[in-house]
């Protein structure tokens, strides 16, 4: 008989039990903060840290990195890599305040199909993406990362450098206004990670992307359409990016050519922390939900605990490096490369 | 009001051909290479060096050599734009080519990307008889008074003072007292280091203020709004006020202050005056910034070498305050963010061009 703690049920809960670990570690450093000043403090109650209006702040900062960071979970399951999530996070985002403010400049008017709008811009660039990697035979680390610079040239072309402000109050309602302490923002993110998640185990094309990612010829030898799959799953990829776009200008108020700076360390990190195999067919979206929460809230810890600015990048790339040790299964690749 | 946006118009519709232009491979270089309409009669080039389009900042300082040209009665497509992209090498040799083309007919206005690159720009001007003022870069042991006229001047900005006003007046909002949080920039920037400068300045001589932290938010919208709500759950409601080294990173502690209800409630400065922190000082989002005027700076820097190379001064009889000077640094606040907004945002304030000095400080 099985036992409960068995190697495979650890591995797979492993990202969680970090995260928990990670929330349960911080209101630690607190309490000894406040011991140092002779306060009274009692572990977890008084914790700022783990007060809602704290995990409320957490969730905020890390919503345009999980809509992001789930659009590349499906090409790193599939075994490639989309490094374009730069590009496509500023080209959406600026399109998506061009067209609001060209076609009104609020959502009680003809403006929200900017919505659909920067959705779209984002599957279009997915598609090139995913036409350039298949039908040229471009590696997709090459093929993306050269559409990225594309994108952000693209964003670069369509502002002129300069910033562009979205201010419509009912747009910027995703940030200022809360629903039991959170903002919409935050249900907008779960719900769209729950049409993802359908996506990944409920339709065929999300057990396709394991197919291909588990093993691309016996796919392909059973009579998948891999291209297909795959031109699918940048494209997919690209409708997140465009999300991201989206809840990064509903965020700051604000669209510009750097609005997708920093996505692509986030995001990867996020995807492969959480448990999803660099190498295809392991993991999933929840896992990067997971991945995506243990590194805001390493962020967001380390300001909270007073750790100086310049050892919190030493301090995340050592947490990342333990995390990933933590929650993958290195046993069952024969080599790392 | 309609000037101003035809101006800023015509400006974003210049830069986009531009950009086009560069797309179609016509790059930087080629630019001048392409028809240039005949300069005034035997008038040198006019041309500006800097690193990129992606920044606003830059976009400013160029366009006020686009009216300067427009001053002499061309177009301000007839600026040359030299792109180094960040490149020191590129920087330079964009200038040779430049200079080798035109014979060292050359009026320059350069940033030359970093310090040590500026003293072989400057030599290869003075080669072939070009005039160049450089804004930003070079070494402390360069000077403009070495290289006789062809080195016209170098500008650069001061911020120490200017930032510790612009705390003075965070300090004044806070009633006088209690917990300030900083976001500032790059660690390493010269512009991040006198700006925090600054602000420790003006605590210094107020003693019933606290900083409870100061981190880098390196100049980023989005970074400084995390930093900034994890301050709020680090310090709550001790934070009476929110000093940051610039702009855009008061943008971002405006939006958490905002996702919380707070924005307008706790005081917040930032540096740089742009269009939106007016806005803000406005509706009283934010209490404080300080306009450097770049259009002065890159029209004046153009304006300075052409000026040389026409021979209407010899910079080599003015004094070293005026080859090495600090430009414009206007503190804006509440009580003069109109006049602000209607000389610096709105209009375009009328510049004599020949009046090289006139808002500047001496450097040495």
């Amino acid at each position: 008989m099985q036992g409960f703690m068995t190697r495979e049920t650890l591995l797979k809960w492993a990202p969680v039990l970090v995260l928990i670990f990670l929330l349960l570690v911080f209101p630690i450093f607190e309490m000894t903060n406040a011991w140092a000043k002779g306060k009274e403090h009692i572990y977890l109650l008084d914790s700022r840290f783990l007060s809602i209006r704290n995990l409320a702040r957490i969730a905020i900062s890390a919503t345009p990195a999980l809509m992001v960071a789930l659009g590349v979970t499906f090409i790193i399951l599939m075994g490639s890599i989309d490094l374009s999530m730069e590009g496509t996070v500023s080209v959406t985002a600026v399109g998506f305040a061009y067209a609001f403010l060209w076609l009104g400049g609020t959502l009680a008017s003809w403006a929200w199909l900017a919505i659909p709008l920067a959705l779209l811009i984002g599957a279009a660039i997915g598609l090139i993406n995913g036409i350039v990697h298949v039908k040229l035979r471009i590696p997709s680390f090459m093929a993306s990362l050269a559409m990225g610079f594309v994108g952000t040239g693209f964003a670069l072309l369509l502002t002129g450098g300069d910033r562009v402000r979205v201010e419509d109050p009912l747009f910027r309602a995703l940030l200022t206004v809360r629903w039991m302490n959170f903002p919409i923002m935050v249900y907008v993110a779960a719900a769209f990670l729950l049409l993802m998640w359908f996506i990944q185990t409920r339709t065929k094309l999300g057990r396709n992307f394991y197919a291909v990612g588990g093993g691309e010829e016996l796919a392909a030898a059973s009579g998948l359409n891999v291209n297909r799959v795959r031109i699918l799953g940048f494209m997919l990829a690209g409708i997140c990016y465009g999300m991201g776009g989206l809840m990064a200008v509903g965020k700051i108020g604000i669209a510009e050519t750097v609005t997708g700076a920093n996505f692509m360390f986030i995001s990867i990190t996020a995807v492969v922390v959480g448990g999803t195999a660099l190498w295809g067919g392991i993991g999933g979206v929840l896992n990067t939900l997971v991945g995506v929460l243990i590194v805001f809230v390493i962020n967001n810890g380390m300001v909270v605990i007073g750790l100086p600015s310049y050892i919190q990048s030493a301090v995340l790339g050592i947490l990342v490096i333990v995390a990933v040790v933590l929650s993958t299964d290195r046993r069952s690749v024969s080599f790392v490369k | 009001m309609s000037f101003i946006k035809k101006h800023v118009e015509q400006a974003t519709l210049n830069r986009r051909n531009f950009l086009l232009a560069s797309i179609a491979g016509a790059g930087s270089l080629a630019l001048p290479m392409s028809a240039r309409p005949a300069f005034a009669a035997d008038g040198p080039t006019i041309a500006w060096s800097y690193r990129n389009r992606t920044n606003p900042y830059w976009n400013a300082i160029v366009s006020g050599g686009g009216r300067f040209v427009e001053s002499l009665g061309m177009s301000a497509d007839d600026l040359v734009h030299l792109l180094n992209e960040g490149s020191s090498e590129k920087s330079l040799a964009d200038v040779k080519a430049l200079l080798s083309k035109t014979g060292g007919n050359l009026a320059l206005g350069i940033d030359t990307n970093d310090a040590p690159n500026a003293r072989p720009v400057v030599e290869a001007c003075q080669a072939a008889g070009g005039y160049v003022t450089t804004i930003w870069n070079k070494t402390a042991d360069l000077h403009p008074w070495d290289f006789g006229d062809n080195y016209v001047a170098h500008i650069s900005w001061s911020d120490t003072k200017p930032a510790e006003e612009v705390a003075n007046i965070l300090i004044d909002a806070m009633g006088g007292s209690g917990g300030i949080v900083g976001l500032g920039g790059i660690p390493s920037n010269n512009p991040a280091i006198e700006r925090r400068q600054g602000l420790d300045n003006a605590m210094a001589a107020n003693g019933n203020t606290e900083l409870l932290d100061y981190q880098a938010a390196d100049w980023d919208t989005q970074k400084a709004a995390e930093i900034m709500s994890s301050y709020l759950t680090r310090f709550g409601d001790d934070i009476k006020g929110v000093f940051c080294a610039n702009d855009t990173m008061a943008f971002g502690a405006v939006e958490a202050l905002r996702a919380e209800g707070l924005a307008g409630q706790v005081p917040v400065v930032g540096y740089d005056g742009t269009a939106q922190a007016a806005e803000y000082i406005k509706s009283g989002e934010m209490q404080a910034t300080c306009y450097t005027d770049p259009p002065w700076a890159g029209g004046v820097a153009c304006s300075l070498a052409y000026h040389a190379a026409i021979g209407t001064f010899k910079p080599s009889e003015e004094p070293k305050g005026h080859r090495e000077f600090y430009g414009p640094a206007l503190v804006v606040s509440k009580a003069d963010v109109d006049q602000f907004v209607a000389d610096h945002i709105d209009g375009t304030p009328e510049v004599d061009w020949t009046d090289f000095w006139g808002p500047t400080t001496p450097a040495a």
